[in-house]
């Protein structure tokens, strides 16, 4: 590792960015960040100040610090235009943009200039040599605390510029974390420790609802983001294990979701029978594994494209179904007034002190969601690493030469089917009584949609990618609810954006990767846990 | 290699040092925000669909309520408190809604939301405000069960203690609607069609039961999907049946769709009548010349007509907001201002909202009395308002003029 | 029985619409597999440009005179809608061409909410519906006691016209045999000189110049438009293409009046059947689809992944 003098440019660019960071960015009172003032580094400029510390990139000379430095350059330009726009916007045009955002912004475009005229220098190193445990472990740990942390920090964050910045701030961060070959180290050290991993990554979800001081939002957020998530791991065995693409899943969560509610002390059930909800959480996954062997029977015949418009159909008629079956399902106002779980006096609706922290009722749900992702990870993995799963990727590849090799397509794809209903319908019956209320319009085409968009956006095939896609699809329309009326506008772009630039999602499965690289990266085996790592966690400096 | 080991640990001095500066330098210096102004926020949330179809009714509601909120803030009414607007969508969907409520309710300043547009939303909303004690008050909501529960006729029983309406119920409108057709128009035979929401099919119920308890006859119930477009098939099957008008129970745009497609392409001649839901401007527009001689009934006295809410139209007017108040924005404006006329007392000396607070409100809002845009408002023990006033709008050249103010007596 | 061909009558009229947006998914698919779930998004927003034309750029006095104004107004529509969909071609899907095969779905998806969120935001008025310009006659006629709207007869004349017009032109033009032969192996076609990324495009641009012409003739059809009605109608357009075949342009033409005839019966015959009438849609689509995996003329069952 050889370090070198800075080229006056970067130190130039740097004094800028720091000296742009302190100052003043509003002429005028009231943004976000007290940014009429100077002397600290308020609101966004915070960001512009962390990405200053990129600087470090032009003494040493680490592998693919080209890119990286380029990133750094780049994600400062763009968290200053963000507020130029905030600023503008908020004010009045251009006069209320005061000179320290200008400082900055000269001082990005010097940084990204001194980061374009380095030489490209040798690429991110692809081994990693095997560092003692309690270093590993500790890497581990540092990468999901900082992971928690980054999502605590970007929760806090209530000011839309300021999130627009944060999220800019975390992208780039990302993209240069990634050229510096970290995230291929974090993937290795992950699959190395992976029991470690996987135990810190459940600490830090349990850990999650202890950081929101008794507020119920996000804890509701995560809640709604839990039961989302163990459906798409269960889509994820059905679209990105066995390759079936199905455009009606959400059906059998809102199968799962009326069984619970019918089966639930709810005052407007049209079933008077009542057992334990262990039990519910089981029948409704049973009974929507039977719909998807009833809706897998007849369309096992039919290939791609065919398959997803049947099973598009099969979801609509649920819905329709349960719009007009008054005498079941009340119709379109559905069943509302679904109460809490209580069990052995505990009443699951109620707050709970715990470890001094007072936990909001719905931190009950997300405890027991927890236990349910963690059952349905269980189930992805094994099946994935089991003749069953490699089975299925045959299926996926090339049907025909699968069937020519003896593997039972009918079978398996029928079993695919029901082992995905019975996820999605567990999960059902958990959100109804976390939403307390169930109609047909929670299971519209378009729900069905953002669950295979969850999917496909975290990354087909891998857990951690449905963890994070179906995470960004709840908190991305949450944080930009301050938009109001344009969220879904931002939302439809930042789907095409992330699919333009990471087609193959952000987390993508390894034997998917090697398929579109072509390239076979040795030894590096799968990435659980290492979903997003942390920017600027202490790993990665 | 010590001289390389050396040198990057003055890389990391280079680098720890913008964060002492950012960890070291506070910020809590004021901003001067000119003048003394209080600094107590107290905020009122909105919760009403800002996207999707029912955007402009929904952006009138809002709207409305920031009208309210500005007034009290320039006269002061609330002394050293600022009161703010926390406006949240939820796309006329319950779960949408839930969240917002969630959201609302975590937000320590709220003491007070109005919303929702949708009775199916506030549904979801009014359980989780209940739990923070926060009061809710819905201009719109007009379904019977939201404040006197599942067995509305025979045992009403109050669900939500923290939901107020300042709007009427279905089962007023619906009956007042059924006396208008069959004593002042002398309807005999009605086709009934329906969208099977809460609001639709209960107006509809509502309508049919009057209807038939004073002799008329209704002669078809079809049921349609919100959402679509072409209903000339179910018009088809009603047409040969020869109603001398169609009863429709949901909104305006499939509304509008139903009269344009009667008229027109079936060549009916019965006209249309709803409720609430279809007294908009735009029905008028979009639905063409057929719209002409269609009846909706409206909650509540025209604030055109009406004196008290002349100033209120002033008001908004002056106020430049780009969309129109709507059909609800007096009842979203006194709804507001009751929530606000609570506030001086409430708040008392406390320093910031609490849970206290939050319950004085609460009692407060059930015993206002005050002459509001849309006529006195007050709530009975239900919640309900006592103003129970219902108007029978007719279109005439595109628009809904009124034609007859009222009550339904039962 | 009357009302047995009032019914039929109507479903031709529904179907046609459907027909005429199924040709767009359709063609689409054919050439790049792609299900491109904006393309209801297309006929909407070319139903908006139709509109901006009548509204905005034609003087009053050329407005009422229908054969000024309708040609206008489709001219506009088709403008907008090609316009766009050249656009969504060339920035969303076409650097997504050799990306994992559910990626460009996902795009697809952004797109579509992405036009109809911006429709609604930046049309003036857009929030709201809008009133369309009927331009023909909104009277009717009587024939046996079944009553059909003029602007019906327009609308499945035109429908069939330029169905008719496009197998014609994909059978015997030299772009239509690039297309064909580019649907049944891209890799050969590019090897016997055709230009495929101009084949691909083209292909967009008359779906989407289909999909305008059905969006003016649903304004004309229900006097109104809202920036919501591409996302049922390309739903039903997408069944019908399915349903006929995807892929083929004569079975997305059946589909379609299939389709709308199915709807319009079930609502009269089934009990409460316009709230069920969709499930009948997809019931006729599956039960067709079981026994003929490859839609009613699909002969061909992609075997590419």
């Amino acid at each position: 590792m050889n370090t070198r003098k800075p080229p006056a440019l970067a130190v130039a660019g740097t004094a800028a960015l720091v000296a742009g960071s302190l100052s003043p960015w509003a002429t005028f009172a009231g943004y976000p960040g007290k940014m009429s003032l100077g002397g600290f580094p308020g609101g966004a400029r915070l960001f512009c100040l962390l990405l200053a510390t990129g600087a470090v990139l032009f003494v040493l000379d680490l592998g693919g610090r080209r890119r990286a430095a380029l990133a750094v350059g780049i994600g400062a330009a763009a968290v200053v235009a963000v507020n130029f726009a905030g600023l503008m916007d908020h004010g009045g045009g251009i006069g209320s943009v005061a000179w320290g955002a200008w400082l900055s912004l000269a001082g990005a475009g010097l940084l990204t200039a001194a980061a374009w005229r380095l030489p490209a220098g040798t690429p991110a190193p692809k081994e990693w040599p095997v560092l003692p445990v309690a270093v590993e472990v500790a890497a581990v740990a540092a990468a999901v605390l900082a992971l928690l942390g980054a999502v605590v920090w970007g929760l806090r964050i209530n000011e839309s510029s300021r999130f627009v910045s944060f999220l800019v701030f975390v992208a780039f961060v990302s993209v240069a974390v990634h050229h510096l070959g970290v995230f291929e180290a974090l993937g290795v050290l992950f699959a190395r420790r992976q029991r470690i991993a996987l135990v810190l990554g459940g600490a830090a979800a349990v850990a999650f609802p202890f950081t929101q001081q008794g507020n119920a939002y996000w804890i509701r957020v995560f809640a709604s983001i839990g039961v989302f998530a163990v459906a798409a791991i269960g889509l994820n065995v059905v679209v990105g294990l066995a390759g079936l693409l199905d455009l009606g899943y959400v059906a059998f969560f809102g199968v799962g979701a009326y069984v619970g509610a019918l089966l639930s002390n709810a005052a407007l059930t049209t079933v008077h029978f009542h057992v334990p909800f262990l039990f519910v959480v089981l029948l409704g996954g049973c009974v929507a594994a039977v719909f998807g062997l009833v809706i897998g029977t007849p369309t096992l015949r039919l290939r791609g494209d065919y398959l997803a418009i049947v099973t598009l159909g099969f979801g609509e008629i649920f819905r329709i179904t349960a719009n007009n079956w008054d005498g079941l399902t009340r119709g379109p106002n559905g069943i509302s007034g679904i109460p809490d779980l209580a069990a052995a006096g505990f009443d699951f609706g109620e707050s709970h002190a715990l470890f001094g922290v007072t936990l909001p009722g719905f931190a009950n749900y997300y405890f027991v969601e927890l236990v349910l992702i963690a059952g349905a990870i269980l189930v992805f993995t094994r099946l994935n690493d089991s003749r069953i799963g490699r089975a299925w990727v045959a299926i996926r590849e090339d049907e025909v030469a699968a069937a020519a090799s003896g593997i039972d397509t009918i079978r398996l794809k029928l079993m695919a089917f029901a082992i995905g209903a019975f996820l999605a319908g567990c999960a059902g019956t958990v959100n109804a009584h976390v939403t307390t209320q169930v109609s047909p319009d929670s299971y519209t085409f378009l729900e069905s949609i953002l669950l295979v968009a969850a999917v496909v956006l975290g990354g087909m095939g891998t857990v951690p990618g449905a963890l994070l896609g179906s995470t960004m699809l709840f908190v991305l329309p949450e944080k930009l609810r301050s938009f109001q009326d344009k969220r879904l506008l931002l939302f439809g772009a930042a789907l095409i954006l992330v699919m333009r630039f990471r087609p193959e999602g952000l987390v993508p499965s390894k034997r998917r990767r090697r398929e579109l690289r072509e390239r076979a990266p040795e030894g590096v085996p799968g990435l659980p846990g290492a979903s997003g790592a942390p920017p600027g966690s202490p790993v990665a400096g | 290699m010590p001289g390389s080991t050396r040198r990057r640990w003055r890389g990391s001095v280079i680098v720890l040092l913008p964060l002492l500066l950012a960890a070291g330098c506070g910020g809590d210096e004021e901003e001067g925000t000119g003048g003394a102004q209080a600094t107590k926020v107290v905020k009122i949330g909105v919760i009403a669909p800002l996207s999707g179809d029912l955007t402009a009714t929904g952006t009138g509601i809002r709207n409305s309520v920031e009208l309210a909120i500005r007034q009290a803030n320039e006269k002061n009414k609330v002394p050293g408190w600022r009161i703010e607007l926390a406006a949240e969508d939820d796309a006329a969907k319950p779960d949408v809604g839930a969240a917002a409520a969630a959201k609302l309710s975590s937000d320590a300043a709220v003491v007070g939301v109005v919303g929702t547009y949708n009775s199916s939303v506030a549904l979801q909303t009014a359980p989780v405000l209940e739990r923070a004690n926060i009061v809710q008050i819905s201009p719109a909501n007009t379904n019977d069960t939201l404040t006197r529960g599942q067995n509305f006729k025979t045992s009403p029983t109050r669900p939500y203690k923290n939901y107020f309406r300042t709007a009427t119920l279905d089962s007023l409108q619906g009956g007042f609607a059924a006396d208008y057709a069959y004593n002042d128009l002398k309807v005999k035979n009605v086709a009934i069609i329906h969208d099977k929401k809460a609001y639709g099919q209960g107006l509809a119920d509502s309508f049919k039961g009057q209807f038939e308890k004073l002799g008329g006859k209704i002669i078809a119930t079809e049921t349609i999907n919100p959402g679509d477009k072409d209903f000339s098939a179910v018009l088809s099957k009603i047409k040969p049946l020869n109603p001398d008008m169609l009863f429709y129970g949901g909104e305006y745009p499939e509304a509008s769709l139903i009269s344009n497609q009667a008229k027109g392409p079936q060549a009916m001649k019965a006209p249309l009548m709803g409720g609430d839901g279809i007294v908009d401007a735009t029905y008028g527009k979009t639905a063409g010349a057929a719209a002409n001689g269609d009846y909706g009934t409206s909650v509540g006295a025209p604030p055109e007509k009406l004196d008290s809410a002349k100033q209120f139209l002033a008001d908004y007017k002056a106020a430049g907001f780009k969309d129109s108040y709507s059909a609800y924005g007096a009842l979203a404006y006194d709804a507001a201002n009751a929530i606000i006329n609570t506030l001086p007392t409430a708040l008392g000396s406390a320093t910031a909202v609490d849970d206290a607070v939050r319950r004085k409100v609460l009692d407060a809002v059930g015993k206002v009395n005050f002459g509001g845009a849309s006529g006195t408002v007050a709530f009975d023990q239900y919640g309900d308002t006592v103003t129970k006033a219902l108007t029978m709008y007719k279109v005439e050249a595109g628009v809904f003029n009124p034609i007859k103010t009222g009550e339904f007596k039962g | 029985m009357r009302q047995f061909l009032q019914q039929l009558v109507n479903g031709t009229v529904l179907g046609a619409t459907y027909g005429l947006i199924a040709l767009g998914y359709t063609m689409v698919y054919g050439i790049i597999q792609l299900i491109n779930f904006a393309h209801g998004e297309v006929f909407m927003v070319g139903a908006f440009g139709g509109l901006t034309v009548y509204r905005y750029w034609l003087p009053d006095s050329l407005a009422s005179n229908v054969w000024v104004a309708l040609p206008a107004v489709l001219i506009g529509a088709i403008a907008v809608a090609v316009g766009v969909a050249v656009v969504m071609e060339r920035l969303a899907y076409r650097p997504l061409r050799n990306a994992p095969r559910l990626a460009p779905l996902i795009t697809a998806i952004g797109v579509s909410i992405f036009l109809q969120e911006a429709v609604r935001l930046f049309y003036p008025g857009g929030k709201r519906q809008q009133a369309f310009p009927q331009m023909i006659s909104s009277g009717t006629f009587d024939v046996g006691g079944v009553t059909v709207p003029w602007v019906s007869v327009f609308v499945v004349v035109v429908a069939v016209a330029l169905m008719v017009g496009l197998q014609v032109f994909v059978k015997t033009t030299k772009t239509g045999k690039a297309m064909r032969a580019t649907s049944q192996d891209p890799e050969s076609a590019k090897l016997i000189g055709i230009d495929v990324d101009r084949v691909i495009v083209v292909t967009f641009v008359l779906g989407a110049a289909l999909a305008a012409v059905a969006g003016v003739m649903q304004g004309m059809r229900f006097a109104q438009i809202d920036f919501r009605i591409g996302f049922l109608a390309g739903l039903k357009a997408f069944t019908a293409a399915v349903l006929g075949g995807i892929g083929n342009i004569k079975g997305a033409v059946l589909g379609g009046f299939l389709l709308g005839i199915v709807e319009a019966l079930a609502t009269q015959y089934v009990p409460h059947g316009s709230s069920w009438k969709d499930v009948w849609a997809f019931v006729v689509l599956i039960g067709v689809l079981v026994v003929r995996p490859g839609g009613l003329l699909g002969e061909r069952v992609a075997t590419r992944a």
